[in-house]
């Protein structure tokens, strides 16, 4: 069973009383494990799609099934507790709360599951060792570099084990290099763990890190294909 | 306690609005523990003037004389009672007084007065009116058509010390009865309704004026304090089952002191309505702004799994924490302020005339009432978090794509 099916998705956004459609009649199944890059040029419905997918909006007709269950109709609240168990989000500006250090920026997602404070550092404390940013846990946001931030924000995005995650140009505001790193990372992540990863991008470099290639134009899927020959 | 720990930490984001709404809060609270001292402070001081001056604790009287005045009602079985509510506690001490309208004057002018009859031995152990002699003396046990009489009284029909006055009145049997006394003493209470319309005499100076023999046609009771006063009224029912009495407290006897007290307390209540008001539109104006600001990191908050409920509690978590740094600073600085001035006092010497009309005292002295300060913070704390519901609200609304994707 796919653990994202989206079907004759249809969103429509409202502007000064003039409906401008973002996706239109979108079908599209992702299977546990994917790693997935959304393509297209800008305005084509990439982050549209995603945020439908990762249940921070809802679709103006068409069916979304996240790990099985019928997104498209449930509640603010119910969202919410959907996107914390199951979702981890990776934005373009990583989006730390800057009040908090690096290490209560992962500790927070554990908090709102209501895992015991001992257990949260012990888990926190894991992750950044992984990823190798254990010298940064007490470091703010804004004492970080781009490429930290972004470290701290995958292990936000993970560390409550989500069964997949969703990155909007998370490389977009990192230099070549870094980004190849983060995605290489994620990557090892994704044939590690079997998380399902699905990220939007334009960047050609990242498309080709993809074991699936989703391209969107105009709110329409225009073509689809294995990046590689990998199981997708 | 990681959502407190993020509110602290989102209040010291910017610590200058932070302080400014706390100073908000504080300096408001503190201006009104200070009206509540500056009213509980002269409201105190106009009832304790009103009982040291004139009233006592307490007076009993044969029935309808507060109405009427009439000196055939003279105070049944006296001496029986007056042994009964000795035996009472609470009571500090008890006179008795005959009391009588009357007519003073010289050859030239005269003036309607009540005259009241006191036992200068006992009467200084209820009232302090000895202290307020500003010319010549206070009446002597001895002392026979002796009168003491008000500053503004001797002002108007022009009596000094030394100078004769006839006082005339109705004596108990209905004949018209009247002597020459020489004035003994002025006085300056700084009450008007006394200094302008009083003259007292011996108790036996009077009797002899009314032919009362040894009745008297009031009994005034100083009790430990006006606390005691439901307790020996109780006491009083069972000591006096006659209807033949009426037993009224000081604030019967002048109702208007608490009248004013209730009007004035309305008057602060209103204005303690109005600064809430303003305190709690400033704390909605700094959390509505802080939330503003925070648009796109609530709403990744929430992208995040943070329920709008969270996001309700931590808005309101902030409000609560600025409030209570507000209320922790007013309640402080309130109080250091107030009890200085209830120890210095607040003096109004060129307001006497205007003050004088309702027993006030020219020199107020704060008073730090624990009800109102309580009661003030209370109304202070619920007003503001209801006014801070709006902005975590408002939050807790917000839909998370909305708030992230925010230009």
């Amino acid at each position: 069973m796919p653990i994202v099916q989206v079907k004759n998705v249809t969103k429509i956004f409202r502007e000064d009383s003039q409906a401008v459609s973002a996706l239109s009649s979108v079908s599209v199944e992702i299977k546990e494990g994917a790693f997935v890059a959304l393509s297209g040029p800008s305005g084509s419905g990439k982050t549209t799609l995603l945020n439908l997918i990762g249940c921070l909006d809802r679709p103006t007709e068409g069916s979304i099934h996240l790990d099985g269950e019928e997104i498209s109709q449930l509640s603010q609240g119910k969202l919410a507790q959907l996107r914390l168990k199951k979702i981890g989000f990776i934005f373009q500006d990583y989006n730390l709360i800057p009040a908090f250090t690096a290490i209560e920026n992962i500790e927070y997602v554990l908090w709102l599951q209501g895992i015991s404070p001992s257990e949260r550092r012990k888990r926190a404390i894991e992750i950044c060792e992984r990823f190798s940013i254990q010298k940064l846990i007490d470091r703010r946001p804004y004492e970080m570099s781009r490429g930290q931030q972004q470290r701290v924000a995958v292990a936000r995005a993970i560390v409550h084990k989500p069964r997949v995650v969703l990155g909007d140009e998370l490389t977009a505001n990192l230099d070549h290099k870094t980004g190849i790193e983060l995605m290489q990372f994620l990557k090892e992540l994704n044939q590690k763990e079997n998380i399902t990863f699905l990220y939007a991008t334009h960047d050609p470099v990242m498309i080709q890190q993809a074991n699936r290639v989703i391209t969107l134009q105009d709110g329409k899927i225009t073509n689809e294909k294995a990046a590689f020959s990998k199981t997708i | 306690m990681f959502l407190f720990k993020l509110a602290f930490l989102n209040i010291g984001r910017n610590p200058r609005r932070s302080i400014i709404t706390v100073l908000a809060v504080g300096v408001g609270l503190a201006a009104l523990i200070f009206l509540w001292g500056f009213s509980d402070g002269t409201n105190e001081q106009m009832r304790e003037n009103v009982i040291r001056l004139l009233t006592g604790h307490i007076q009993i009287h044969a029935l309808d004389f507060q109405k009427t005045l009439s000196p055939e009602l003279t105070v049944p079985d006296r001496s029986a009672i007056l042994e009964k509510i000795k035996s009472l506690p609470h009571v500090q001490a008890v006179t008795e007084r005959a009391k009588c309208e009357a007519l003073i004057g010289t050859s030239e002018k005269s003036r309607g007065v009540l005259l009241t009859g006191i036992d200068p031995t006992r009467e200084i152990q209820v009232t302090d009116l000895k202290n307020h002699m500003k010319e010549g003396e206070f009446l002597s046990q001895t002392d026979s058509r002796k009168v003491i009489i008000g500053d503004r009284l001797a002002e108007k029909i022009q009596l000094h010390v030394g100078d004769k006055a006839v006082v005339m009145t109705q004596a108990m049997d209905g004949t018209l009865s009247g002597y020459a006394y020489e004035v003994k003493g002025i006085f300056h209470t700084g009450s008007q309704p006394i200094d302008e319309v009083s003259a007292y005499i011996t108790l036996r100076s009077a009797q002899e004026l009314l032919g009362l023999d040894d009745a008297t046609h009031e009994i005034v009771v100083r009790l430990t304090g006006r606390k005691a006063i439901p307790l020996f009224l109780s006491q009083m029912k069972a000591v006096i089952t006659s209807d033949q009495y009426e037993i009224l407290t000081w604030n019967q006897i002048i109702p208007e002191v608490e009248q004013w007290v209730q009007w004035s307390e309305a008057i602060i209540r209103t204005i303690l309505l109005a600064v809430m008001v303003v305190i709690g539109v400033s704390i909605m104006n700094t959390v509505l702004m802080s939330v503003f600001e925070r648009t796109r990191e609530l709403g990744v908050m929430m992208a995040i799994g943070t329920t709008p409920g969270q996001v309700i509690r931590l808005i309101l978590l902030e409000t609560f924490i600025l409030e209570l740094f507000g209320i922790a600073l007013g309640l402080v600085a309130g109080y250091l302020v107030t009890f200085y001035f209830g120890q210095v006092g607040i003096g109004f010497p060129e307001l006497e005339r205007a003050f004088s009309r309702s027993y006030m005292s020219t020199i107020t002295y704060t008073r730090v009432e624990p009800f109102h300060v309580v009661q003030s913070i209370i109304t202070l704390f619920i007003m503001t978090s209801f006014i801070g519901l709006y902005p975590a609200w408002k939050a807790g609304r917000m839909e998370p794509i909305k708030a992230i994707y925010r230009p």
